[in-house]
């Protein structure tokens, strides 16, 4: 009946996100990863030739690296038939009109121009292997603001060596297996510079999209922000519905400078097939901060645990999360942070939720090293379980090695109260309704970290994953 | 002699923290089976050699049970704990070994039952010590109050595992310790709550004071969950006392070196608190060095 | 005056206990009436069961409101017939802002979608009216809102949600005589404007002082030891339950 839309925002409709587009079969590499294909990845994008050697290292670690032996299982993912690289059709354009149809009208049904205009200081937006378009605003772009695809700026003589000099150093392919498989196949994804002191007021998007059946996404992403600047940077994925697994192994590389501040949102919808095995990782100086906010509804495996290294006196992060494993997902996300300098301080807050069969494990650990004296940490984890057929596991980790330390860590699981559902419900929501509010309160700390378009989305995914099924 | 990994984490996380397992060589010893029923109510046990206890606890009994584990080298302690239907038993373990121990504590604890454990660690090179307790029964009750004083360079592993079967179960585990020097510790505490413990309750807290900048301490409080009606909770604080705290002390005039001593023993002594045998804590408050006078 | 609700030999039990033994009392539409009894008599479980909490069990006897059976409704579908429960001890509900709450639960109740200016400009009026700060209305639901707050909070959402029947338990415990006097303003703008009907349950001489009761129903061990005019109210109240039902 009509009422039970009303408390919803407004509804969506998990085929928003299903839809796809055939794609042409021609346009394929061979599946699997050998040193002819990684070859031909180079050739295909003329890599300078340090880029070819560290594809063809990275291929000979991924080859001697074990697998995680830890973590959700992967044994759905058969690596040697996922398609690491798609060639589009078109070349990358700033001029949205010139995007191919199809790819346009995905990333239309998306609304993403649309965000662009009302409220973007730039965007990207990558389809399966490849940026396909990019733009920035005029007066961004003239406040001397780089964002643009890696791939054009490591062949632009102004930051190819910035790229050469900070690609893959904070992530080396040694880190994991998947990193390393990253260092070899990667392609696409977006470069950020901010100059010194520029404060970026509205923020940038990029949009990961994969189309194609059975392939894999290995964007890379590089931001550098230069002595107190800011920037807020959001990222959006998604990918429609295919029998076959799919494969994200995207990495993110952030260079916070000193006194500089990022903020790194993320609203990860993959579809409930995908492999989700990214990495993150900022670095912060002197003074600077790192913001992550980070929602996880998606993808049918996640790995994600977002690193920060506090490297420089004062630097600080903070980390605030909402995780929802709904049937048939295993969503293992987390934080890590290492303090590795004197002041340094951090603050976790994260929220998980697991219904219908749905595993979430919560996993962090916080590092403090022997010069980390006068550093602080405070982690609080909280989950709710929305019946006995899912699983909520919390698995952190404090490493501390200093005596001038203050560190705190609370964690608290439990269920929603029989005493707070009648309380709504005597005031007239339905069971439902009641419970489907207590949820979207209990994941307040993120949405009131986001902007208000993402924030909404956010509750209409709490309210699509809640409908209907509990009760 | 083979290596073997101890104390294994139940689910393992990054590789790179090392706190999966502690691997170990493991002698061949020669072992004493000691048997012990809960018909008395306090029992005293020195353990110098390789030893693998049982005690049986039966509905009604009620019984508090120590072992002084102090040998010249290594020795290994098996301990198999069945408390039945309605019996209450507490096992107090104080550590006085200089070189180590491996030890192990199987517990299993059934309706209406109560398991207390207490354990002191004042020292030991190196120190691996497991307990499980698997709460099987209707309000089974498991409660464990750890303390440790590490020293020079004690090396302290524990793992603590308490499994929620039964419904209404409870665990209730506080740990709290001091490092000095350049002692390294790390205690993992597990409450697994299995499908089916409805209204079970679980809650951790460890407390650790470190007064050197050379320590190393490992704290990994894990809770894994598999019932919608439970309540778990866990809590940590590690690292220097609270500047608040020491500016309240000072102004009364107590020196820092005093407040931190005085911190210190205060954290031991909710531990030692929980063990009856007036024996066995003034036993512990020699070998900490402090008097009875100025407890 | 027409009966609104019908309570008809109704026993609960609570943990397999049973607390209410064969109740049955009547209100009519527009009338006030007040619920007595010591401590431990059931009245608070009285208020509960016509509410529907899933912590009871109605193991007997029927509830009627508006000449429907509504013994084995939801919680809710009685909000929206209009029942409402002010709680004793209001619960507090995190991530979800008061104003929030109170327009999604007026859009359940009512069955209308009501315009954001509307509501804001009811929500006010009404917040003015208890002395509220306007920043409550932005607060968590209940969070670290003190006793008396609490208290009023559950007051706005009876003027809010303009409801048939408002049960109020124990509204006034734990006020300064201030606090009273507010809920009381509270109430009798409820009377005034929707002329809604009261089931109140109380101790307390302040709460009745500006109030006409119709009725009064004393409860002893979880049945009805006495039933008088609204006079008896104020009799118990100047000499205690003793002499009123060391006679039952």
């Amino acid at each position: 009946m009509s009422m039970k839309e009303k408390t919803q925002v407004a509804d969506i409709d998990r085929s928003l996100y299903d839809f796809r587009y055939e794609e042409d079969e021609g346009e394929f590499l061979d599946s699997g990863i050998s040193t002819d294909i990684i070859k031909e990845i180079s050739d295909e994008k003329g890599d300078p030739d340090w880029m070819r050697e560290l594809r063809l290292k990275s291929l000979e670690i991924y080859n001697k690296t074990p697998m995680v032996d830890w973590g959700p299982s992967i044994e759905g993912l058969d690596l040697d038939n996922i398609v690491t690289y798609i060639r589009q059709k078109s070349r990358m354009n700033t001029n949205w009109e010139d995007v191919p149809e199809d790819i346009k009208e995905t990333f239309e049904r998306l609304g993403i121009p649309q965000a662009e205009r009302e409220s973007l200081a730039g965007v990207g937006a990558q389809y399966d292997s490849e940026l396909v378009y990019h733009n920035v605003r005029k007066e961004v772009a003239e406040s001397g603001v780089i964002y643009t695809d890696l791939e054009s700026a490591m062949h632009d003589p102004k930051y190819a060596d910035l790229i050469r000099t900070h690609f893959m150093k904070l992530v080396p392919p040694t880190d994991h297996k998947f990193a390393a498989l990253h260092g070899a196949v990667w392609s696409g994804g977006s470069f950020v510079y901010v100059p010194k002191n520029v404060h970026l007021e509205i923020p940038l998007q990029s949009y990961f999209r994969l189309n194609a059946r059975g392939a894999g996404q290995f964007e890379h992403t590089l931001i550098i922000l230069e002595e107190g600047s800011y920037l807020h940077f959001i990222e959006g994925c998604s990918a429609p519905k295919y029998y076959e697994a799919a494969l994200h192994a995207g990495c993110v590389e952030l260079y916070v400078g000193k006194g500089a501040t990022l903020r790194y949102s993320t609203i990860e919808n993959w579809s409930k097939n995908m492999y989700n095995l990214n990495t993150k990782r900022a670095l912060v100086e002197e003074g600077g901060k790192i913001e992550w906010v980070s929602g996880s509804f998606g993808s049918h495996v996640s790995y994600l645990y977002p690193m920060s290294i506090l490297n420089g006196r004062g630097a600080s992060a903070e980390f605030t999360g909402i995780t929802f494993a709904g049937e048939g997902q295993n969503l293992d996300t987390g934080a890590k942070i290492v303090h590795n300098a004197p002041e340094t301080s951090s603050y976790m807050d994260t929220k998980s939720i697991s219904k219908s069969g749905g595993v979430s494990t919560f996993r962090s650990a916080v590092v403090v090293k022997e010069n980390a004296v006068g550093s602080k940490s405070a982690v609080n984890c909280e989950s709710l379980m929305l019946d006995s057929i899912s699983r909520s596991d919390t698995v952190p980790v404090m490493d501390i090695r200093t005596d001038k330390a203050d560190i705190g860590h609370e964690a608290k699981i439990g269920r929603i109260s029989d005493e707070a559902v009648f309380y709504l419900m005597s005031r007239g929501l339905s069971e439902n309704e009641a419970k489907a509010m207590i949820v979207r309160g209990f994941a307040d700390n993120v949405s009131k970290e986001l902007p208000l378009e993402y924030a909404v989305e956010m509750n209409n995914l709490i309210g699509l994953e809640m409908q209907g099924s509990i009760g | 002699m083979e290596k073997t990994i101890l104390n294994k984490l139940p689910v393992p996380t990054f590789r790179w923290l090392g706190v999966n397992g502690v691997e170990h060589e493991i002698k061949k010893y020669e072992t004493k089976n000691v048997s012990v029923s809960a018909d008395k109510d306090i029992i005293r046990n020195d353990v110098t050699e390789s030893s693998k206890f049982t005690i049986d606890a039966q509905n009604g009994e009620t019984s508090e049970v120590v072992q002084y584990i102090k040998s010249s080298g290594e020795i290994s302690l098996a301990t198999e704990i069945n408390v039945h239907n309605g019996a209450k038993v507490r096992l107090v373990q104080v550590f006085e070994n200089e070189t180590g121990a491996v030890s192990e504590v199987a517990a299993k604890v059934d309706e209406n039952a109560v398991f207390e454990l207490v354990q002191v660690y004042l020292g030991g090179e190196k120190t691996v010590s497991e307990i499980k307790t698997e709460l099987a029964g209707r309000s089974a009750a498991f409660t464990a109050d750890i303390g440790y004083r590490l020293t020079g360079e004690d090396k302290l592993d524990i793992n603590l595992i308490a499994e929620h079967f039964g419904k209404k179960s409870t665990s209730e585990i506080t740990v709290n310790g001091v490092l000095e020097d350049t002692a390294e510790k790390t205690f993992k505490g597990t409450i697994d709550f299995k499908t089916g413990a409805k209204a079970a309750k679980g809650s951790e807290k460890e407390n650790v004071l470190l007064l050197d900048s050379r320590v190393k301490n490992r704290t990994v409080p894990l809770i894994l969950c598999a019932e919608e009606d439970m309540e778990g909770s866990h809590g940590a604080s590690i690292g220097k006392l609270d500047e608040n705290h020491i500016f309240y002390m000072k102004s009364r005039g107590i020196s820092e070196e005093k407040i931190y001593e005085l911190a210190a023993r205060s954290r031991l002594m909710q531990v030692i608190s929980k063990i009856g045998d007036d024996q066995t804590k003034a036993r512990i408050s020699e070998a900490l060095q402090w008097g009875e006078e100025d407890e | 005056m027409s009966e609104l609700l019908k309570i008809d030999d109704l026993s609960v039990s609570a943990e397999d206990k049973e607390i209410l033994h064969g109740v049955s009392l009547t209100v009519g539409e527009g009338e006030t009436h007040v619920l007595m009894g010591q401590n431990g008599a059931g009245k608070s479980t009285l208020g509960c069961a016509i509410m529907g909490s899933p912590e009871y069990n109605i193991t007997g006897g029927h509830i009627v409101f508006d000449g429907e059976d509504i013994t084995e409704e939801s919680p809710d579908k009685r909000a929206k017939k209009g029942i409402f429960l002010s709680f004793q001890n209001p619960i507090e509900i995190p991530g979800i802002t008061l104003s929030e709450f109170l327009r999604n639960a007026l859009e359940q109740t009512t069955g209308k979608r009501i315009k954001l200016w509307d509501f804001k400009k009811k929500l006010k009026a009404a917040m003015e009216l208890l002395g509220m700060d306007s920043e409550y209305a932005d607060r968590d639901l209940n969070v670290g809102f003190s006793g008396g707050e609490k208290k009023k909070a559950e007051i706005l959402q009876l003027l809010v949600l303009e409801p048939k029947l408002a049960i109020l338990d124990e509204t006034d415990s734990g006020l300064d005589v201030d606090a009273v006097k507010t809920v009381s303003k509270g109430i009798e703008e409820y009377r005034k404007k929707v002329g809604g009907t009261l089931l109140i349950i109380t101790h307390n001489a302040k709460i009745l002082e500006a109030m006409q009761v119709d009725r009064t129903h004393i409860l002893l061990d979880g049945k009805v030891a006495k039933e008088g005019s609204g006079q008896l109210a104020y009799n118990v109240l100047e000499n205690g339950f003793e002499s009123i039902v060391s006679g039952v």
